[in-house]
């Protein structure tokens, strides 16, 4: 949440502070991803494997903690390679966006954690409201399945595309 | 260009999230009657509980939501050429309304020391009727206890203690050890009010749970009206009682016939059925005579009248504090506290597919969830509010499967947890269909982290790429 902050912060404001935080961006994301490894790995350790993937909430768990983890990964990555230059023009506000879903992914997940371990929050009754009922498991139809796979096609010729050089 | 590709990108990630959200939960979970599998569209069901009692009886009062009243059971009905049984089991609601209506109530004095924690589920052992996997009627026929010394004929609910292993119903103990878990009080106490077999005759039928699901002892309140030598009914109403032989189908169906007309077949009301008489397609005779039902089966009577009434039943049971059969019936004593597990069959259905309570406990002076009023005179006044219990649609979660390492509380259970410390009855409806459909869900939800995983790998891809070019 404290990356999410920065990146709040940066997105905002070219001041000092901000730029003083960026700098600090890729270690705290990086300490923040190899925690968020280790507390998956230990999460999995806590009930059998079986058990786990055949409950609803545990399901649901691993599945955002998977997501999370990932998508921290690509912030990680995307602002260690494009360095300051990710704050120039336009594209602040396409880091503040991702790091609101991050954000979110992060809460969902953690709101899962709690009701996994007795201490249940109001984040689930605010899930439920937007559509989603945390006790039964979180999954979409062949359809939708097929949608994701195409679009992750999609991004990755997009990506090769629009990296080809230009003729002027 | 390059950043209109961006936030193409940007646009197209979030795009599908969208999608993901708007459709999960699709495509895995539907009623397949080949698994047995109808899920109600109302996973909650509210009931109210009073209780109440004097030096002799006790009377249970529940009332609960039904949109019909569903007085009748299955039918005889003669399709031109021959009488065919209408309204057979079927999972889920039974088409033509041919389905009683029915509460249900398991009593334990402490006897039973996991039914006041986990409350039914107890109940559920391995491969019972009604689920994916059920005990065909013919093996529980031929099981030496169960069938030939029990005269079970299906998979029926029982306590884990009466079996060696939780993960084979057949695994009986021998008879000699059943009988002493009777004699310890290792049973369960089953009222069973049914809108079509009982309440006619104004009884809810005395049954308990233990090896099986079992009768009292004495005689019940129906026998099948069917001559298997003839192929018809063996009685037909008397006209010279209720000016009819038989009912019309149709009427049946439609709901034409109402609590106050005669719909069951009584025995004082029937005479012996009368092939030569001109019986016209749809003419239709109950399958059950219903009859007066005698000894320890016969304790428990329907106080007034139990009434369908604007959507929802009224249902007054009472019994005597003390039976005198203390090894078919739990006995009521003042001061005394019993653990309540309740079940209701609404809109048709029977079997398996009902509601069910998580357990409350009876106190009878003394401080417990339902609180008995006591009363002097003949009747209770009924002033005292009513509990209002949720009930909920079970699935097919079985004992074994809750103390197996397929879930998360099996240690809980071992520790003597109760279920409702965890888990709520919204949740466990919940969690009840999931397992119905646990290894397609298991698979679906793979394909989705694994498809999510690829989505994040492909945006990211995208991103950096774009995003380096604009920056070189």
């Amino acid at each position: 949440m404290t990356a999410t902050l920065v990146i709040a912060l940066r997105a905002f404001s070219d001041g000092p502070l901000a730029r003083a935080t960026d700098r600090a961006l890729v270690p705290l994301l990086s300490l923040g991803v190899v925690s968020s490894i280790a507390a998956f790995a230990v999460g999995l350790m806590v009930w059998p494997l079986e058990a786990t993937f055949s409950s609803p909430l545990g399901r649901n768990h691993v599945l955002a903690a998977a997501w999370t983890v990932a998508y921290w990964t690509l912030l990680l990555v995307t602002r260690w390679l494009q360095g300051a230059a990710i704050w120039v023009g336009m594209t602040r506000w396409v880091m503040l966006g991702l790091a609101g879903v991050g954000g979110l992914l992060l809460a969902i997940t953690g709101s899962i954690g709690g009701h996994l371990m007795g201490t249940p929050t109001a984040a689930s009754q605010a899930l439920r409201l937007m559509g989603w009922e945390i006790y039964t498991t979180y999954y979409v139809p062949d359809a939708t399945l097929a949608l994701i796979v195409a679009s992750a096609i999609g991004l990755v010729a997009l990506g090769v595309w629009g990296r080809r050089p230009r003729i002027a | 260009m390059n950043r209109s590709a961006t936030y193409a990108a940007v646009a197209l990630f979030v795009g599908v999230l969208g999608v993901s959200w708007l459709t999960h939960g699709r495509g895995v979970v539907h009623n397949d009657a080949a698994r047995h599998i109808s899920i109600p569209q109302a996973l909650t069901v509210p009931l109210q509980v009073q209780a109440a009692y004097n030096d002799t009886t006790i009377s249970f009062r529940y009332r609960w939501p039904s949109p019909r009243p569903g007085i009748f059971h299955d039918v005889l009905r003669y399709d031109g050429k021959a009488w065919v049984v209408r309204g057979g089991a079927v999972a889920g609601s039974q088409p033509d309304g041919l389905h009683e209506d029915r509460v249900a109530m398991m009593v334990d004095d402490g006897r039973v020391p996991e039914f006041g924690r986990y409350g039914g589920y107890i109940a559920i052992g391995h491969r019972l009727a009604g689920t994916a996997n059920e005990v065909s009627g013919r093996e529980v026929q031929a099981h030496p206890y169960l069938g030939q010394r029990l005269g079970l004929d299906e998979g029926t609910k029982y306590l884990p203690g009466t079996r060696s292993n939780l993960n084979d119903w057949a695994s009986t103990l021998p008879e000699a050890e059943q009988q002493a878990l009777i004699s310890a009080g290792y049973f369960l106490d089953l009222w069973h009010w049914r809108a079509n077999r009982s309440n006619p005759m104004g009884v809810a039928d005395d049954q308990m749970v233990a090896a099986g699901r079992l009768s009292d002892a004495g005689r019940g309140a129906y026998v099948t009206n069917w001559d298997a030598a003839k192929r018809q009914p063996r009685v037909m109403f008397n006209p010279a009682r209720v000016q009819r032989s038989a009912l019309s189908f149709d009427d049946i169906v439609q709901g034409r016939i109402g609590q106050d007309d005669v719909y069951a077949l009584r025995e004082d009301e029937a005479v012996p059925f009368d092939a030569a008489l001109a019986w016209r397609d749809g003419d239709t005779i109950p399958r059950r005579i219903l009859r007066t039902s005698q000894g320890s089966r016969a304790d428990i009577a329907v106080s007034g009248r139990a009434r369908w009434s604007n959507g929802f039943w009224d249902v007054t049971l009472t019994r005597r504090m003390d039976t005198g059969n203390p090894r078919d019936d739990k006995i009521f004593v003042d001061r005394g506290v019993y653990q309540l597990a309740f079940a209701i069959h609404r809109e048709a259905t029977g079997g398996r597919w009902h509601y069910v309570s998580l357990p409350v406990t009876l106190g009878l002076g003394r401080e417990a969830t339902l609180q008995a009023a006591r009363f002097e005179g003949e009747t209770p006044g009924w002033q005292q509010p009513p509990l209002n219990v949720t009930l909920f649609y079970p699935g097919q979660v079985n004992w074994a499967l809750l103390n197996s390492s397929r879930h998360a509380g099996a240690g809980n259970i071992r520790a003597g947890v109760p279920v409702r410390y965890r888990h709520s009855e919204d949740q466990l409806a919940h969690y009840g269909i999931e397992m119905e459909f646990n290894a397609a869900i298991q698979r679906q939800w793979t394909l989705t982290l694994l498809a999510g995983l690829l989505l994040i790998a492909g945006f990211g891809f995208a991103l950096n790429m774009l995003l380096s070019r604009k920056g070189a």
